[in-house]
């Protein structure tokens, strides 16, 4: 029983398989969503997918995209990297697969949020809009050029439920670093 | 093991790089386009009016249809508009709100709302109906300063409308644009 326990990294295997999963979601499952308005707005973000929705019109801003892109292949090779590293731990290639692969989901997961908290702060600070990461709020829009006019919207916000599924593939990436200790000792 | 580290490095660097140089190639002589997609400028056509689509023919302002109605004993009037939801999207219009003001006076004479939410489709036309009420002071500012006058001109003051969530207000500054209402204390 422990020699099967300690043949694969059980935990590797489960976050590189929960990192491709979230993958294949993120590309139709925002991890955190905007909604201006009555849906009259809607930004849908993660690091692999992000558009936007204004007036029945879907778009994505190309700088962005690239970004996804880089996103989405990085998880994806740690995914696979996970995967094959779990099912031969002892290998002479498995440590640096490991190594390689990890990080990524965490620190994806990590610049995520960092990056929604600096475009939040960014907002406020330039142009007064307080953007909530979770919940509602109404903020008042600067027009520019025309004064007399106040423009307020309301905001909602909130993580989605495949947000919350990166941070469990982030956190069994890290459990299988620790776990590699009991599958490969070191000599 | 340091050729498979080496190889892993190179891929890391690899998938950074690659779409960054790819995109830069690809919008070099254009690299505003980078941040604002061509959608965004059809999107700014459609509200500011600019599109040739049959949707994008801007805001336009409600027109009044027919007489205001009013009734003395409670001192209250309706007026009903059409309004044509030129935007490319469904809209409500939640509340609308506003003060009556004399254009000749600045004498408050009451206020005016929406008698209930209306949705209008994209392109189509609805129907607003808008509820007010004289105060008793304007019913004697009507008698007094504009005795003898079928109509009055009046300004709306204070104007707030709520269309699907975006809430808008306007001050007096913006809404110059003056009214005709059926003097409440005219006797023919």
């Amino acid at each position: 029983m422990n020699a099967i326990l300690t043949k694969f990294n059980w935990f590797g295997l489960a976050g590189g398989a929960t990192t491709l999963v979230v993958i294949a979601v993120s590309l139709f499952y925002p991890w955190w969503q905007l909604t201006v308005g009555d849906d009259l707005m809607k930004i849908n973000a993660s690091p692999v997918n992000t558009n936007f929705g204004f007036l029945d019109t879907s778009f994505t801003i190309p700088f962005i995209w690239v970004l996804n892109i880089i996103g989405l292949l990085t998880l994806l090779l740690s995914g696979v990297a996970m995967i094959i590293y779990s099912v031969m731990p002892t290998k002479s290639f498995s440590k640096p697969l490991l190594d390689f692969g990890y990080k990524k989901p965490l620190f994806t997961f990590l610049f995520f949020v960092i990056g929604l908290v600096i475009v939040t702060i960014i907002l406020q600070a330039v142009l007064n809009i307080n953007l909530p990461l979770m919940g509602s709020a109404t903020s008042t829009v600067p027009i520019p050029f025309v004064s007399g006019i106040t423009l307020s919207v309301l905001l909602s916000a909130g993580f989605q439920w495949s947000f919350w599924l990166a941070a469990v593939a982030a956190g069994l990436c890290i459990a299988a670093r620790l776990y590699h200790r009991k599958v490969a000792p070191a000599p | 093991m340091d050729k498979v580290r080496l190889l892993l490095t190179l891929i890391t660097i690899a998938i950074v790089v690659v779409p960054i140089v790819g995109m830069l190639l690809a919008y070099q002589n254009n690299l505003l386009g980078l941040f604002i997609p061509p959608e965004l400028n059809e999107i700014a056509e459609d509200l500011t009016g600019g599109g040739e689509g049959t949707n994008g023919s801007g805001l336009e302002p409600p027109t009044m249809v027919g007489e205001p109605e009013y009734n003395p004993a409670t001192r209250t009037y309706s007026a009903t508009f059409q309004f044509k939801n030129s935007f490319p999207v469904d809209l409500t219009i939640k509340s609308l709100s506003g003060n009556i003001e004399c254009y000749e006076h600045g004498f408050t004479l009451g206020n005016a709302s929406l008698s209930k939410p209306v949705s209008i489709a994209a392109g189509e036309t609805g129907t607003l109906t808008v509820l007010g009420t004289w105060t008793e002071e304007a019913i004697s500012h009507f008698k007094t300063a504009h005795a003898g006058e079928e109509f009055v001109d009046v300004v709306l003051v204070d104007f707030a409308v709520d269309i699907s969530g975006i809430q808008l207000q306007l001050d007096q500054s913006q809404m110059e644009q003056k009214m005709q209402v059926p003097n409440p204390a005219y006797e023919g």
